[in-house]
């Protein structure tokens, strides 16, 4: 067991979150949206585990870099 | 066996090179390897084609002697230089031994540093620099030391510059590195950091404590904080993965300014064509894709490889090959800012482009720009100026250039996408979107007043843009010949591998108008 950092590798207005904690998630897996000039970013996870929180809410403007969410890889 | 003049001198000479690979002895080696680090002679090995390290100045060091002349002791100098081969190609190494002095200045023969510059010049070899020490200043404790201080001046500056529009220079950082060796990590066309063995700052960790701030050296200037400033192009993992990659970054370029970059044969056919690219771009133009994907497919196979991935990220830098021909490749990464050049985007762009011009390589960018980044941080960031600088490389840039248009192409930024006054080698796919501003953004501000009189605000607006929507089809844009040719995407890669063909004779050697600048 590991935890992993999801940081968010663009800025943008968090549009959407598809997840909450204690989710099991699968590698690919879309867990936010970020909007940003007009276009929808997924923000997929490159592990599988499970969601132990999410550090943003939605509305909220994250920087590139942010801590988006962290993970209990499997 | 018979004897000969000279073998007492040239016995002494193998006993001085012997003691000089002892580096700074076992206890310090030790040190060195329980740090996870190999030592410098282990790295030139690792690094080089086997056995091809021809060592300059090798018993150069610090020696101690006896009232009779004999020699006591001898501590080599911490910084070590030849020549060698990578993938059977001569090149210019130079590395720093931080098992003596902890590779500072005081243990240095300086001019070691500049002839090892001015050997790659002159015999115009790609360079290789293997970053391990602590800055050219060495402590304060020299003061006493030598009795004086001095102006500082960085050795052999002027060759350091002369070499970046000259010939390739790689910069591997592998431990701790401040003062004169991150200058020469930076002042290079390809700077790599290895994760938890290589840093850099200015002044490390005991300096930025005491005054007033606690951080670790990774905090400070770790692989992984620099690779996102830009500081350095990348990181690499161990090692092994920085020599494998400096290797490859060498692989694209020629040896130096005065030659051209060798086609290969990478046995894939120019006119291979997947039709899944026809479907590559989706349809909603808010819905993003992955262009990666995409440049790896339409470049000769396995033959992509990125520069700079963590930073700066609406724009991807990469060296590839089409039909074997070494190129360089822009490409727009909709999953970063939607792919608007921020100020990192465009500083990253500009390096490139003068890389690119620099070595003579030809051009092949993958457009999809909805503009420069807008808003308070963006402007904070300089943004405008750094496009504008990035829009002045690509308008001096004299490489042939093709631009391929996948998706957006709105105002300045995309005006950057090449130099239109030349002849417009450039494609565009059906998904195609251009203009000086995006209709959904530009509706509220064009048609105020009769949006602002409306009495259903919301169904004029959709009016208007599905009136503004109907003159959108980039075939409406070729039928005026604003845009050359559209094309199916899958027919990208086999009108690429034309330009690079066509491209290859008009390549000129020589140095450019302009040269790679950090």
């Amino acid at each position: 067991m590991a935890l992993y950092s999801l940081k968010a590798d663009t800025q943008g207005m968090v549009s959407a979150i598809d997840i909450v904690a204690g989710d099991r998630i699968a590698v690919a897996q879309v867990l936010l949206r970020l909007e940003i000039m007009k276009m929808e970013i997924p923000v997929e996870t490159p592990v599988a585990g499970r969601v132990t929180a999410v550090h943003v809410k939605a509305g909220e403007y994250v920087s590139e870099g942010q801590l988006l969410a962290t993970i209990e890889t499997a | 066996m018979s004897e000969e003049i000279w073998d007492p001198e040239i016995a002494e000479l193998r006993e001085r090179q012997r003691v000089a690979r002892e580096m700074g002895g076992a206890e310090k080696v030790a040190l060195q390897k329980s740090k996870g680090k190999l030592t410098v002679r282990e790295r030139v090995d690792r690094l080089l084609d086997p056995a091809s390290f021809r060592e300059l100045g090798s018993i150069a060091g610090v020696g101690t002697y006896g009232d009779d002349g004999e020699l006591l002791q001898f501590s080599p100098s911490n910084f070590i230089f030849g020549r060698g081969r990578v993938q059977g190609r001569p090149i210019a190494i130079a590395a720093d031994d931080f098992t003596v002095r902890g590779g500072a200045a005081d243990a240095a023969i300086h001019e070691k540093q500049v002839q090892a510059e001015q050997m790659a010049n002159d015999l115009r070899l790609p360079l290789v620099r293997l970053i391990d020490g602590t800055g050219g200043g060495g402590s304060v404790k020299t003061l006493e030391t030598s009795g004086f201080t001095y102006v500082p001046a960085c050795p052999g500056w002027d060759w350091v510059v002369a070499n970046l529009g000259t010939v390739p220079v790689v910069s591997l950082g592998l431990g701790p590195v401040a003062g004169l060796g991150a200058a020469r990590l930076v002042s290079s066309h390809y700077s790599v950091l290895v994760k938890g063995i290589g840093q850099m700052f200015a002044a490390g960790p005991a300096l930025v404590t005491a005054a007033g701030r606690a951080v670790t050296k990774d905090e400070l200037g770790g692989a992984e904080l620099h690779a996102r400033t830009g500081a350095v192009d990348d990181l690499a993992e161990d090692e092994a993965g920085a020599f494998a990659q400096a290797r490859r970054f060498l692989s694209y370029l020629p040896s130096s300014v005065d030659s051209l970059a060798e086609r290969v044969t990478t046995g894939d056919s120019p006119d291979r064509c997947d039709r899944w690219l026809d479907s590559a771009v989706p349809r909603d133009r808010r819905t993003t894709y992955k262009i990666r994907r995409i440049l790896e497919n339409v470049v000769d196979r396995d033959s992509f490889f990125e520069i700079g991935r963590r930073w700066g990220g609406s724009i991807i830098t990469a060296f590839a090959r089409l039909d074997g021909w070494p190129v360089a490749v822009i490409g727009s990464d909709v999953m970063v800012c939607a792919g608007a050049w921020t100020a990192e985007a465009a500083q990253k762009l500009t390096r490139f482009v003068e890389l690119a011009e620099t070595f003579h390589l030809p051009v092949v960018n993958f457009v999809d720009i909805p503009g420069l980044m807008i808003g308070v941080d963006a402007e904070k960031a300089g943004t405008l100026r750094h496009g504008g600088r990035a829009l002045a490389s690509v308008y001096q840039a004299s490489v042939p250039w093709c631009t391929v248009i996948i998706r957006k192409a709105f105002g300045v930024a995309a005006s950057g996408m090449a130099n239109h006054t030349r002849f417009r080698y450039r494609y565009a796919w059906p998904s195609g979107d251009w203009g000086s501003l995006p209709i959904e953004g530009g509706i509220e501000v064009a048609y105020k007043a009769q949006l602002n009189s409306a009495v259903d605000r919301d169904a004029l607006r959709l009016e208007i843009a599905q009136r503004l929507n109907r003159v959108r089809s980039p075939f409406r844009t070729a039928e005026k010949f604003l845009v050359e040719e559209i094309i199916a995407p899958h027919e990208t890669r086999a009108l690429l591998c034309e330009f690079a063909n066509l491209a290859a004779p008009l390549r000129k050697q020589g140095r450019a108008a302009f040269t790679f600048r950090p």
